[in-house]
């Protein structure tokens, strides 16, 4: 199916070059990093740029890095680099979890997790994991650079606080210092490869803290803290679960759409939090499913 | 026989002992003869054909609309495009046509009555300035009031999809209600309904809704039409039909001067058909480019969303069963009726809803029967033939009614299966006699296997357990004079070639033929070449449907193969004074049973003839042709009661055994087991028997547990593609399948077989609706059981 | 809108040619390049029917611009036919266990396992079948494939 649109292509070879040609373009180009979600929008048309701008030749993109207990993911980071690092698996497993869940290999080996964002779909998988990793958006213009923490980077379905001269140059997260493990609970219409009609994250610490947040089951994923709230301080029970599970009802709100209904989404939503409350539990004791596995509502 | 056995034999099984059958090539599980082309990558499917730079490209122009007039068309923006060299409509080909039923048109002229149906397309020198120019096309519309369900179809005052209905021409077993919407209404009305009903201690009545499915080969179909110079029309295709289509072609576009023997369709490998590449949909299209722009090949690809709303898809079914059922068991009264939504037009898939009308009783035997079978028009996508035929849609209603109310009467719906399950000789619904089967054997076997009667608990307590055994059976669903040939001729080197129109659609077609010559010719298949058809060479086949190749074809190439054997026998006999009734094939040789010395390889003789004693040469070229009739077919009975001809050639039978975990709070369904049986009357190669079976079973419980097509109230199709339409992937598939052979033979069949590629997937849907009642207690009567609907239900039946 | 000329290595020979920034790779491999191999399936990423290897990685040939293979290195089944050592031996068993039927999902399944086994040699049931989860197949039902993968790992 070819793509009817006409736009031209660059492929800048640094940050500088990138940034002047999306001060002149503004919304008009498009970033090109992986192009699993760019290729098809020019497809559909839903995209109808006048310049895409290939990103995979600058070099301050490219590549992860771990120091000082912060993660930086640059912009061109892949899902597949990201499960294939043994330091993220050993130390944001939840985000190794989830980006285990992201399409398929042939799609991971190019889909970045940059793009994963701005695409802004409610259901990113990616976005529950950097939610409660505490990530920031690394923005940067001809005008300067931005930090935005992720709470506020989505704005709605398939919008960002991206400004139209701007582009994502990395995502950072933050080792948390405390002991703590993770799950990600993604509810999927079968087990291979599909959008989350619901997706739940947790980190369970040690000390009975926790933090929660969801994708798909909203205009926007992000962190749940009236479920944290419900849950912070308290062991895992059956009555605080319930507490837990009465809170998420009271600030999800999903809607019903060809993948599932609300309902659906409501009865799950709640279930999930307890599964993946009690394999994280289980985790953080070294028990409890691999990271990887039966995490497939 | 025990498949799992057949696998540790050796592979090399046509040079091994012959089997207590005396079977050679027949029976065992050669390799693919298509193998190493398909896994190179090698094997050429229509799209990869090349045609040079003259090649051309269209693009469609769709109606947005289900149900409108078309005020006016302007072509002019788009043929001012660069690249356009023209934009065709229907006002040059206004010849309706179709398979059964002419009710359809190249492009439409006057009124649109699908959200996608083709109004105009625009050829161009690339695919990009094609599209382009489509966007240009400038068409108004005045909508109609549209109508998407076959029930509310029948109200008196629904919108009529087809006012002249009773002007369009027909087969003459189709019985079209002009002035509604039922394009045909097949009727069965056997013993006495009311009788029935009153023997029984059981009534029991219900509804049971199956959308509609997307046949999902992985490949789009695709044609090229090459109309040149001298008159005559060329279409490459990715058919399962390549003979029917040449057939609509020269039909339809008769009026320009074709004859039959003008056109020529060539169809390759084909990426997957499912019944959804049988008949002619969107190549009447590209042989209608052909005719308007003389001299250039021209290719249509239709993308994945055309794909999904403009080929056939399967039909809807609203199916209320009313049955009655004694305390000891036994089936005293079936009232069915069947409301197929048919979509916009029916031209095939009116077969679908006589097929299933015939045949609505199931594998039981019931003696008071009465099925009414509606072609329902809607404003949806045109249905057609879909791997299972109307076979899938009835059986998920009548088998969880026969399981429901076995239940509700305290009887093992096993047991109760087997007692009605229907003999050899037994009363056919329109009147004939069934063939001999083995659908007891194939119970008892899934039974064992599924460990009937033995109550399982999940080691999650979050999980239960369900078990369900269904039976089926399907018959090919054709014409009564179907008929396949085959040409076979010797090489040189005593190899042969092999002429035929059956489609390899991914099924092994060409390696079963082979297997099928070989056995007769004492040739191990790697002697034998068969490929897909050009119908100015290969002789004819119908079509490859309705799994009835292996037996319509496997008897054309049985005969062609038996003919050039008697022609071998006859040379030898003529030039070596051998009587013809001592001579036998064996090793790629001729033998004698009276004289062991003799021995004479065929490719010493098979082209160049014998030498003999004067240094003349006798013979020449061994040939055979065969061909197959069905000739005690007949489609011809009461229009009022169905009885009376013989539509049906022969019924494959089985049963199929599941067990089902089913998460309790999250309605997730993991099938741990599943086993089918199928009497295959003969197993020509029991590998390819197995790969039916494991991948039909997929096929199947895709129906059931993921896929359904959704549309808007608008009659738009709202998941035209994969992230919204799942197809299963490697991760959903079931952790344990066993297929199980059946042979109780055909006795018109090749070597005694009979077809199995449909029968694998129609037994999945009430499998899973009954064990998902086992394990939780909830009855699901509308299709696809996903694990929503299944938590919500156990969520509320939990309340 | 600018023609771009671009440089690459198709299995293994060096291409250069002329292509539109709107040009897809799967259409310029297939349209202009007379590579076959990878197919048209669903044109938006999700059948893995169009596979190829991109500098040793698979990619969905039908979402990658055909500018952007610009100085990459891409191989087909036609060059892993030849080249590969693991396509070799997964085609012997693909033969062996049937592990196809229309055929048209095979080259991109084949190119799949290929990534994977040159990745790890040792792949489990499970790696085998994350590896292909995303070749769609709508005929086998998989368990061939997947037996044609494991019987290919343990060397039978």
């Amino acid at each position: 199916m070819p793509i009817t649109a006409e736009f031209e292509y660059v492929k800048p070879k640094d940050m500088e070059e990138v940034l002047h040609v999306f001060s002149l373009y503004k919304e008009k180009a498009r970033a090109l990093a992986g192009g699993t979600d760019l290729v098809v929008h020019l497809k559909e048309g839903l995209a109808k740029p006048e310049v895409v701008v290939d990103l995979k030749a600058v070099p301050e993109l490219a590549g992860f890095a771990l120091r000082d207990n912060t993660l930086r993911l640059g912009a061109l980071a892949t899902f597949t680099d990201l499960i294939e690092a043994p330091v993220i698996k050993a130390k944001f497993p939840l985000l190794w979890e989830a980006a285990l869940t992201v399409a398929s290999t042939g799609v991971r080996n190019r889909a970045t997790v940059a793009g994963n964002i701005c695409s802004a779909v409610p259901s990113a998988d990616s976005a529950p994991a950097l939610a409660v990793y505490d990530a920031v958006v690394l923005t940067r213009s001809l005008g300067g650079a931005r930090r935005v923490p992720v709470a506020d980077w989505f704005t709605g379905p398939k919008r960002t606080a991206l400004r139209p001269d701007e582009i994502v140059e990395a995502v950072e997260l933050r080792l948390p210092e405390k002991k703590h493990a993770g799950c990600y609970m993604k509810l999927s219409r079968y087990e291979g490869e599909d959008l989350a009609q619901g997706g739940i994250g947790v980190l369970v610490f040690a000390d009975h803290t926790y933090r929660v947040a969801a994708c798909a089951l909203g205009p926007k994923p992000g962190r749940c803290p009236l479920t944290e709230a419900a849950l912070n301080g308290k062991k895992l029970g059956d009555k605080t679960l319930q507490a837990a599970k009465e809170a998420l009802l009271r600030e999800i709100s999903p809607i019903t759409d060809i993948r599932s209904s609300k309902e659906y989404r409501l009865h799950m939503a709640q279930i999930m939090l307890g599964r993946a409350l009690e394999s994280a539990s289980a985790r953080l004791l070294g028990k409890g499913p691999k990271y990887g596995a039966e995490n497939i509502c | 026989m025990d498949l799992q056995k057949l696998k540790t034999k050796p592979r090399k099984a046509a040079r091994t002992a012959p089997a207590a059958d005396g079977l050679k090539v027949v029976g065992k599980s050669v390799l693919r003869v298509d193998g190493w082309e398909k896994i190179k990558g090698a094997a050429q499917y229509t799209d990869d054909l090349q045609f040079g730079p003259g090649l051309l490209y269209a693009a469609l122009v769709e109606s947005p609309h289900a149900h409108a007039r078309i005020k006016s068309l302007d072509t002019s923006a788009a043929e001012k495009l660069g690249g356009v060299v023209k934009v065709v409509t229907g006002r040059n080909f206004t010849q309706k046509f179709g398979l059964y039923m002419n009710d359809r048109y190249v492009f439409a002229t006057d009124i649109v009555r699908f959200v996608g149906e083709q109004v105009a397309a625009v050829v161009a020198t690339d695919p990009k300035i094609a599209l382009r120019g489509a966007a240009l096309v400038k068409v108004e519309y005045e909508e109609l009031p549209a109508v998407m369900d076959p029930v509310k179809a029948l109200e008196k005052d629904s919108p009529l999809v087809h006012p002249d209905l009773g002007t369009y021409s027909h087969v003459p077993w189709f019985f079209p209600k002009p002035g509604t919407n039922i394009a045909h209404w097949r009727k069965i009305r056997k013993g006495d309904l009311e009788k029935g009903f009153k023997e029984a201690d059981l009534v029991l009545e219900d509804t049971y809704y199956v959308p509609r499915y997307a046949h999902c080969a992985i490949e789009t179909h695709s044609a090229i039409g090459l109309y040149d110079a001298s008159g005559r029309l060329t279409m490459w295709t990715s058919s399962q039909s390549p003979f029917t289509q040449r057939h609509v072609f020269a039909e339809t576009l008769k009026s320009f001067g074709l004859s039959h023997k003008d056109v020529r369709v060539i169809s390759t490998y084909i990426g997957g058909g499912f019944g959804g590449k049988a008949g002619v949909t969107m190549e009447i299209i590209a042989a209608a480019l052909a005719i308007a722009v003389p001299g250039r090949p021209i290719k249509l690809l239709w993308n994945r969303a055309q794909e999904f709303y403009n080929t056939y898809q399967r039909l809807g079914v609203t199916a209320k069963i009313k049955m009655g059922v004694t305390k000891a068991g036994k089936i005293t009264a079936l009232d069915f009726k069947l409301h197929w939504d048919a979509g916009a037009y029916v031209e095939y898939g009116a077969n679908v809803v006589n097929a299933a009308g015939l045949s609505a009783s199931g594998p039981y035997r019931v003696d008071n029967i009465s099925v009414d079978s509606m072609c329902t028009y809607t404003n949806l996508p045109p249905c057609g033939a879909y791997r299972g035929f109307g076979y899938s849609e009835f059986l998920f209603g009548l088998e969880s009614h026969i399981t429901r109310m076995a239940t509700q009467l305290g009887l093992d719906p096993v047991e109760f299966r087997k007692k009605n399950a229907i003999k050899e000789g037994d009363i056919l619904p329109y009147g004939a006699h069934m063939n001999p089967n083995g659908i007891r054997e194939a119970i008892e076997k899934v039974e064992k296997e599924i460990k009937w009667g033995v109550k399982e608990k999940s080691k999650d307590p979050r999980k239960a357990i369900g078990k369900a055994l269904v039976c089926f059976w399907k018959s090919p669903a054709m014409p009564p004079n179907a008929s396949s040939s085959a040409f076979l001729k010797f090489n040189e080197d005593g190899s042969v070639n092999i002429l035929v129109s059956g489609m390899e659609i991914g099924q092994g077609l060409l390696t079963v033929m082979a297997q099928v010559a070989g056995e007769v010719l004492a040739l191990p298949v790697t002697k034998i070449r068969v490929e897909t058809p050009d119908t100015d060479r290969n002789p004819y086949e119908w079509q490859t449907v309705g799994s009835h190749v292996t037996w319509g074809c496997g008897n054309a190439v049985k005969r062609a193969a038996l003919e050039a054997r008697e022609r071998i026998f006859d040379l030898v006999q003529r030039v070596h004074c051998l009587d013809k009734s001592t001579l036998y094939l064996e090793d790629e040789c001729v033998r004698c049973r009276t004289k062991p010395d003799f021995s004479l390889p065929f490719r010493d003789f098979v082209i160049n003839g014998i030498q003999a004693d004067d240094h003349t040469f006798k013979g020449g070229p061994i040939m055979g042709s065969g061909v197959f009739m069905p000739e005690f077919a007949s489609a011809i009975g009461d229009p009022e009661t169905g009885q009376g001809g013989h539509p049906n050639v022969h019924y494959t039978t089985g049963s199929a055994g599941i067990i089902l975990e089913v998460d309790r709070e999250t309605g997730k369904m993991k099938i741990k087991k599943v086993a089918l049986a199928v009497d295959c009357g003969k197993a020509i190669n029991p590998d390819l028997v197995k790969g039916q079976v494991v991948g039909g079973l997929l096929q199947g419980f895709a129906t059931v547990l993921y896929e359904d097509m959704r549309y808007n109230e608008k009659g738009r199709l709202l998941n035209p593609n994969f992230s919204d339409y799942k197809i299963p992937t490697v991760m959903d598939m079931p952790e344990v399948v066993v297929p199980i052979i059946i042979e109780v033979p055909q006795p018109d069949g090749p070597f005694g077989a009979r077809g199995v590629g449909e029968h694998t997937m129609i037994p999945c849907a009430p499998l899973i609706a009954n064990a998902v009642a086992d394990a939780l207690g909830v009855r699901i009567k509308s299709m696809p059981v996903t694990k929503e609907k299944v938590a919500l239900a156990a969520k509320a039946a939990r309340k | 809108m600018k023609n771009h000329d671009i440089k690459f290595t198709l299995n293994g020979e060096q291409v250069a040619l002329s292509v539109e920034p709107s040009d897809v790779l799967l259409d310029v491999l297939r349209g202009r390049l007379g590579i076959k191999s990878p197919k048209v399936g669903c044109d938006r990423g999700d059948c893995g029917t169009c596979t190829v290897l991109l500098n040793g990685k698979t990619i969905r040939s039908c979402l990658a611009l055909a500018v952007e293979a610009d100085g990459t290195e891409i191989v087909t089944l036609e060059g892993a036919n030849t080249t590969r050592k693991w396509t070799q031996k997964l085609q012997k068993k693909f033969h062996e266990k049937n592990a196809f039927q229309c055929g048209f999902c095979a080259p991109g399944v084949i190119l799949s396992a290929t990534e994977l086994l040159e990745k790890n040699p040792k792949a489990s049931k499970h790696d085998i079948k994350e590896a292909i989860a995303g070749n769609l197949c709508r005929c086998t039902g998989y368990e061939p494939i997947v037996e044609a993968i494991e019987e290919t790992v343990k060397g039978k």
